[in-house]
């Protein structure tokens, strides 16, 4: 890699501390964990996507050697478990929050750990058994019988929207959860009806899940003599899995430790609570035994929480010369048998008209609930539907109404001085150079040239398509952060963190600030994370927050510990604090040569009795910040991929890249994610659906086999440059960049991928755009020679 | 399914014995008996290749292979790579290379790109590479750092 870096500084492609034990067989995930004495659980699942539970009868189950325990829904009310304390919206203040135009409030069902007389999706726990051995509590899981009065399932989106449709919720009208508006209707009608052209899609961006590499994993532990729980499980974030388990098991959060080492991938997925996070240590509790749990992948497909599943219909208007007018439809997202978040529908709708200018819009906003796995945020949450939406209709709009494609976006993208700016729904762009990032992109991706390549695939019976996509991200989250620094006299910087790395190489990035800040080695941080009892205050790793918050309250302690050691070393030196310097990790007097160790500084503040009282003892600083503003990451990719028209196969043979970071803190860990957002987004728009057959709801995607996870000889090498234009709302200019490389890859390459089918008519295609759906195109259409 | 069974065999270059069930696969004997928790489970169907290890020279899933049919085998995993504090060039080249981001899927990569060179000699062109890791999944790097690292693992030992 031709990134070597200079030093261990901000922009230098530092290599990673964590990698050493991760290339050694040493790192420490969840299913690594094992304590003395422990118990084994497996769940029974829901064979039925919809069925009322008549009666368990666990008697056989218990007759199994090592069978200790079979528990219930039936035993979770019993003991006083509560529901899950789902968020559903994010209250995020940059944010357009979703009000039902009724004025009811949205419908939040009551979800907990285990199916309570009723199964909504295939997949919910309907009992738990605890063993000796997992082959114990597997062979006793089957030994129960289930009493089910199957009930009509319903797992499509727009079937499930449906008044006649089955109903998952008796005390609900309707499967409807959330129904409101976004934008102005009038204006929007008004703007449409004096339109030249009106550009139209229907579409649905279809279910995926996540797939972290690590299969989730849990060990509950309860100490009888302090009253006190302990999950070990890999998440999104340490503190809220804590907050969230101390309401579910009714105690106060101090009676609930979480702790967790290596986290083996997340995407989303793994950011919110899991039943069996909490059922692992409520049967603890119930056994007087450590209990362990570790999801299997067949299991992971029913269980781990999936993505993405929004039914859209959208029109864009446009003048003559192609101005954008407006632009309106309905959106209708899936959140599954359970409401756990709303916020993939929010985050989408409020950006549906992208980082273009449009002067009014109107959107309908709907959820469902349906019979099928509960989804999250999964990469970008909502997003990326929402660009490919825009950016498809803005192809539709050329290839219709005879515009140019770059030019139609050139003509109608916000320039820098337009910024900031307000679009249609109330979301404010902050700063950015969108011209710059999409140029880039057409020349990285070589648009000038693709006439000839074109013909030269033509010549060879290959049809070739390129195609372009803009894109804005809203990173939010949960807004408070805290940062605890200590330096210490051994020569050891400790930095307290409220996130956590699911992979994205936190350990390292977080050094480099420390370094370029207090100047001390590399080596000498260390990032403390992922034990509740040391973490207090953070809100984990989601919507590009890590190191956009991270990054401001470690600069902030940073700062705080300077000025401290600035008095402690003017005492040192004999001289007044106004003339003490510091600089790269040494304090001393300006002009003059004898200097002192930011280490040296933290051993007086120890050793000195008779320093003031906030400088004595250890040398440390917090910092606890909530960020209220959004920031709005963007860039622009590009997308040629080569179809053989004969078979329907496809080969991409270019992807070029160009993101926006604000400010690069470690530039190779910055296009690692970038290549891994590109694949995610790539894998839903080629090949990775959740397939659910219609009549039954049952689940057709339940391993590696069925589910078409993204492979090595999928792709290319990608293109990726960043551009680096400050952000004005980040005190230090950074902008995320971890969503950016998923957020515009479906609109890109369904748009490259249309574009090579063109010549047969093809004027859309639905995602996964597999080989078949590809030859089925081609063959439907009517140009077909 | 009750009553175990003795096995024995050699574990990065130490000899071990188990007691283990008909059904044991050779990945929970190596987890869960010998404790060598780097060898990873990603799947139940061998797709991912997480488990990767190398049985007689061999690269093989080591949830597809019985435990008890590896009696007086010659096993290495992720944890018997490096020679002491000395990383394999495969190790380093992941590292230099930024193959990897949370770690899951690296063991199996590694021991399965040791593998692809022992097959394949040092000089591994992107397509080979890539063809080879049709076995191995990964969720986080796209594969683009994976097969650089793969190539440069490879011209590193063959200097090594």
């Amino acid at each position: 890699m031709s990134l070597t870096p200079k030093n261990h500084h901000i922009g230098q492609s530092v290599r990673r501390k964590e990698d050493l034990r991760l290339i050694t067989g040493k790192g420490r995930f969840s299913d690594d964990v094992n304590l003395p004495g422990q118990a084994y659980a497996a769940m029974l699942r829901s064979p039925h996507a919809h069925a009322r539970i008549r009666s368990i009868d666990s008697r056989k189950a218990l007759a199994i050697p090592g069978v200790i325990a079979v528990l219930t829904g039936t035993d979770l009310r019993a003991d006083g478990i509560k529901h899950i304390p789902y968020n559903v919206f994010t209250l995020h203040p940059a944010e357009v929050q979703l009000e039902n135009t009724d004025g009811t409030p949205p419908f939040v069902t009551p979800c907990y750990s285990m199916a309570i007389e009723k199964a909504r999706y295939v997949g919910e726990v309907v009992a738990m058994v605890i063993a000796q051995t997992v082959d114990m509590a597997k062979d006793g899981a089957e030994q129960i019988e289930v009493d089910y009065e199957v009930l009509p399932a319903v797992t499509a989106t727009r079937a499930a929207a449906e008044p006649d449709a089955p109903r998952l919720w008796d005390n609900a009208a309707s499967n409807v959860c959330v129904d409101a508006e976004v934008g102005a209707k009038e204006a929007t009608a008004a703007a449409f009806a004096r339109a030249a052209h009106i550009a139209r899609i229907e579409t649905w961006i279809q279910r995926v899940t996540g797939v972290p590499m690590e299969p989730r994993a849990a060990v509950g532990e309860y100490d009888p003599a302090t009253q006190r729980y302990t999950l070990h499980a890999g998440s999104g974030g340490s503190v809220r899995l804590k907050k969230d388990l101390a309401l579910i098991l009714d105690v106060a959060e101090e009676k609930v430790r979480v702790l967790m080492d290596d986290v083996g991938g997340n995407f989303g997925t793994r950011g919110m609570i899991y039943p069996e996070f909490a059922l692992t240590p409520w049967a603890a509790r119930r056994i007087g035994r450590p209990v362990k749990w570790t999801c299997e992948r067949h299991e992971a497909f029913v269980s781990d929480f999936q993505g993405r599943d929004l039914a859209v219909t959208a029109e864009l208007a446009l003048d003559a010369d192609g101005n954008f007018l407006a632009m309106r439809g309905s959106n209708i997202g899936n959140s599954g048998g359970h409401t756990g978040s709303f916020t993939p529908l929010q985050k989408g709708v409020e950006i549906m008209s992208s980082i273009y200018r449009m002067p009014c819009a109107h959107f309908r906003a709907r959820s469902v609930v349906s019979n099928t796995v509960p989804t999250r945020p999964y990469r970008s949450s909502g997003r990326p539907e929402v660009m490919f939406v825009m950016e498809r209709l803005i192809d539709i709009a050329a290839r219709d109404f005879g515009f140019d494609r770059v030019a139609l976006r050139h003509r109608n993208l916000l320039k820098s001085t337009e910024l900031p700016y307000t679009n249609p729904f109330g979301m404010l762009y902050d700063s950015g150079d969108y011209h710059d990032a999409m140029d880039k992109s057409l020349t990285l991706g070589d648009w000038a040239g693709f006439a000839a390549r074109k013909a030269e695939a033509k010549q060879r019976g290959k049809c070739r398509g390129i195609g372009m996509a803009n894109y804005v991200d809203t990173a939010t989250g949960a807004p408070r952060e805290r940062a605890e620094v200590t330096v210490h006299p051994d020569g050891r910087v400790d930095v307290v963190l409220g996130t956590i790395s699911n992979g994205q190489g936190h350990e390292t990035s977080f050094a480099q600030l420390v370094t370029e800040w207090l100047g001390v080695p590399f080596d000498s941080v260390r990032l403390i994370t992922g034990d509740t009892d040391i973490v207090q205050v953070g809100g984990g790793t989601h919507s590009g927050r890590s190191m956009r918050m991270g990054s401001v309250v470690i600069w902030n302690s940073a700062k705080e510990i300077i000025a401290k050691g600035t008095r402690i070393a003017a005492r040192l030196l004999e001289n007044d604090p106004s003339v003490i310097q510091f600089d790269n990790g040494r304090f001393k007097v300006q002009g003059a040569t004898p200097s002192i160790s930011l280490f040296e500084v933290a051993a007086a503040a120890q050793r000195l009795k008779d320093l003031p009282d906030d400088l004595r003892g250890p040398l440390a600083a917090f910092s606890d910040e909530s960020f209220n503003e959004a920031s709005f990451p963007y860039g622009c990719h590009v997308c040629e991929v080569e179809i053989d028209p004969a078979l329907g196969t496809l080969e991409i043979v270019k992807y070029s890249a160009v993101d926006d970071v604000g400010r690069a803190v470690n530039p190779m860990i910055i296009h690692g994610q970038v290549h891994g957002g590109i694949a995610q987004g790539v894998g839903q728009a080629l090949w990775e659906q959740c397939y659910y057959d219609p009549a039954s709801g049952q689940p057709l995607t339940g391993s590696f086999i069925d589910y078409a996870m993204p492979r090595a000889d999928n792709f290319p090498f990608f293109d990726a440059e960043f551009t680096e234009v400050p952000c004005t709302t980040h005190p230090l200019g950074m902008r995320p960049a971890g969503e950016g490389g998923t957020t515009p890859a479906l609109g890109v390459v369904i748009n490259a991928v249309v574009d090579a089918l063109s010549e047969f008519g093809v004027k859309h295609i639905e995602m996964p755009a597999t080989p078949e759906r590809i030859w089925r195109a081609i063959h439907d259409s009517k140009n077909i020679v | 399914m009750s009553g175990t069974h003795k096995v024995s065999m050699t574990v990065n270059g130490k000899t071990v014995t188990g007691n283990v069930e008909g059904r044991t696969l050779l990945v929970q004997f190596l987890r869960e008996h010998l404790q060598l928790t780097g060898t990873h489970v990603g799947c139940d169907t061998s797709q991912c290749g997480c488990c990767t290890v190398h049985l007689n020279g061999n690269g093989v899933k080591s949830c597809a292979v019985l435990a008890l049919a590896c009696e007086d085998a010659n096993v290495v995993t992720i944890e018997g790579l490096a020679n002491g504090d000395k990383l394999h060039p495969m190790q380093e080249a992941f590292r230099e290379h930024h193959g990897l981001q949370c770690g899951y899927c690296t063991p199996g990569m590694i021991m399965s790109a040791v593998d692809m060179v022992n097959r394949n000699g040092f000089e591994l062109d992107e397509k080979t590479v890539r063809k080879h890791l049709e076995g191995n999944i990964c969720r986080c790097t796209g594969y683009h750092n994976i097969v650089l690292a793969v190539q440069a693992g490879a011209a590193a030992m063959k200097n090594s």
